[in-house]
């Protein structure tokens, strides 16, 4: 039932792109940016659907679980006031360049910004590197959604599974629906399961020990679950279907089926987490009851920030990881996709209460968890086990929608923009040294496609690995994007920043992002009690500043293009 | 009203480092959000109300002139 709800989902998503690429214009301008014809509404959507990743639903369930409330400060309520701020700053400002000077993508402004072909061969190695990891953030995270979402989709009917059982309850009885799955063996004390199993029937082989289930019985259910199959969708092909579905609706679509998407799919992940939040609710017999629980177990502190969850340090730093959507190369395209400067009004005071509306539900779900689970609960499964427990598998088929939702909503836009990075800035720009020639409309699309089906099959191989650790893996590349932050606001206000600088700043960002790599995937990674972002944004603006200085300012020509007397100052 | 904006920011930006509250969990808000978290969900409301001020009344003029063009 699962998994025909999350088709279900899918063959809607699909309709809908299909639907929208009805109405696509056959250029790459209407390709990659959709002609810049998106509203208010359209345009809220997208930049929100792009902004939060799985980490909104799944993330901030999970490190609240072993957080607490603390990261909502961190995480929503900076972002809620930064964002915006990039979106007022940062993103009217280049939309409104973009539509003077035509630029399709990000560095594209760059280059013409700082007139520096070299800032573009520079830039655009790092970016591609970051998109990369975000993009493998979506491809795990939908390998494991899906497979932690569909336990007994397939019957496994050839698997055996056996375990010694120490102590027989006493009243021990098989009941008659499981008879054909289970049976006993006296002589060797073996306990044997035909087929795979839901860890959900934990449960109904309890109630197997005819009264309360003794610690043993518990040992035995609990080995035989953790031993048997689970017959669920296999995690790479979960991830091969969610890349090939984005694949899809991307390629025959480009921007307008991404932002028609991204309107459809914001939508279910914030109705969805507020239907699970609902649901989960009322089982645990309301909300205030759930608190009380929770201050009433030993899991009290999740309530606050104190016990040592949280420094007061990385707590303040923690500001600077909100300034990668500043960054971000595939949250600049869909900038450059408004019809208006006005359209980007609603999305700079709608966004912070979308924020909200979306992590509360989440936060509390975590903290009421850390008193129903064991605090060895694998925090990524937080979620899936809070809904797979009080919920029925419709419930569950519409929430994993929602989840997949906030994952497919962040991928198609950054599948999009390495297609239309390598496209317009490389082989645009360089192609006739290579004797390409003229590259035609059609040919930019298709080269396009070819860039990004390379770099999602790369993320896919990458991806069989099974990395470990995407949350410090998401951080991590957050903070590469945040510490490039100082060249853009520079770009937009500073009519001395000159391309020296520029370069100066990215490959500070890429030497240091690189320094700390190892030591940021093993976990949580702080130096001084600080976020590491605080570090290296440091050294990235002090490189820009200072280099910017010891250097010719920029030509003359280049500033009046750039910052032309205001109307406001006439 | 653009200094007020940017006051009302940088206000929020000071009072998001809330320590009085930092090993707290009551009072609780509703009856079920302890205080802390409470405290930033108000902050998020604010940040939304602060950035429709900014909208409303800060937005840049050069860019109402682009949209008429």
């Amino acid at each position: 039932m699962t998994l025909g709800i999350l088709l279900g989902y899918v063959a809607l998503l699909l309709f809908v792109t299909v639907f929208s690429a009805r109405f696509l214009k056959r250029s790459s301008g209407d390709y990659f940016l959709a002609s810049r014809g998106i509203g208010s509404f359209m345009l809220l959507m997208s930049i929100f659907g792009t902004t939060m990743t799985a980490f909104a639903l799944v993330g901030s369930t999970g490190r609240s679980f072993s957080k607490g409330i603390g990261v909502y400060g961190l995480m929503a309520s900076w972002s809620a006031i930064i964002h915006s701020a990039c979106f007022f700053l940062i993103g009217a400002r280049v939309w409104a360049l973009g539509k003077k000077h035509g630029y399709v993508t990000q560095l594209g402004f760059f280059r013409d910004r700082f007139r520096s072909d070299g800032l573009v061969l520079c830039l655009f190695p790092v970016m591609v590197s970051f998109v990369l990891i975000y993009i493998l953030m979506g491809v795990v995270g939908s390998g494991r959604v899906i497979e932690a979402l569909t336990p007994e989709t397939f019957a496994e009917a050839d698997a055996k599974t056996a375990v010694v059982v120490q102590e027989l309850p006493a009243k021990f009885a098989i009941p008659g629906s499981w008879k054909d799955r289970l049976s006993y063996d006296a002589a060797t004390k073996t306990l044997t399961l035909t087929g795979s199993i839901h860890p959900k029937r934990r449960g109904e082989l309890f109630k197997m020990a005819g009264g309360p289930p003794t610690l043993a019985w518990k040992q035995t259910v609990g080995q035989l679950i953790q031993k048997a199959p689970r017959g669920a969708v296999p995690y790479a092909v979960g991830m091969g279907f969610i890349c090939l579905v984005v694949l899809l609706y991307v390629f025959f679509g480009g921007m307008r089926a991404t932002a028609w998407a991204n309107t459809l799919q914001t939508i279910v992940f914030i109705v969805m987490g507020v239907i699970a939040f609902l649901v989960i609710t009322s089982k645990l017999g309301g909300a205030a009851e759930a608190t009380q629980k929770l201050l009433g177990s030993p899991m009290a502190d999740r309530a606050t920030r104190g016990g040592g969850q949280l420094h007061k340090l990385q707590f303040l730093t923690y500001c600077f990881i909100p300034l990668s959507v500043g960054m971000f190369p595939h949250l600049f395209q869909h900038w450059l996709t408004a019809k208006k400067g006005s359209s980007f009004k609603l999305t700079v005071w709608a966004h912070p209460l979308c924020i909200a509306v979306t992590w509360v539900p989440c936060i509390l779900v975590g903290i009421w968890a850390a008193a129903e689970l064991p605090a060895t609960t694998n925090v990524n499964s937080v979620l899936g086990i809070m809904v797979a427990k009080h919920s029925n598998e419709v419930l569950s088929g519409l929430i994993g929608a929602g989840i997949l939702a906030a994952i497919m909503s962040s991928m198609d836009s950054q599948f999009l923009c390495l297609g239309s990075l390598f496209t317009n800035d490389i082989v645009v720009r360089y192609g006739k040294r290579f004797g390409l020639g003229d590259v035609s409309d059609r040919s930019k699309v298709m080269i396009g496609r070819a860039f990004v089906l390379v770099m999602v099959l790369v993320a896919f191989l990458i991806g069989l690995a099974e990395p470990g650790g995407v949350f410090p893996m998401g951080v991590w590349c957050f903070t590469g994007f945040a510490s490039l932050f100082p060249i853009v606001f520079a770009a937009i206000y500073w009519r001395r920043a000159n391309k020296q600088g520029a370069i100066a700043a990215v490959i500070t960002v890429a030497a240091l992002w690189l320094y700390f790599l190892k030591d940021a995937l093993k976990g949580e990674f702080l130096i001084g009690g600080m976020m590491p972002v605080t570090i290296v944004i440091g050294a990235s603006t002090l490189a820009l500043v200072v280099v910017t200085l010891v250097t010719p300012p920029p030509p003359r020509d280049l500033v009046d293009k750039f910052f032309p007397k205001r109307v406001d100052q006439t | 009203m653009r200094a007020a904006v940017v006051l009302l920011l940088l206000a929020l930006c000071v009072i998001h480092h809330d320590m009085w509250w930092w090993g707290e969990a009551e009072p609780l808000v509703f009856g079920f959000i302890p205080i802390g978290l409470a405290w930033h969900v108000l902050i998020s409301l604010a940040a939304g109300a602060v950035w429709w001020l900014a909208s409303r009344f800060c937005w840049p003029a050069d860019l109402d002139q682009l949209d008429a063009e």
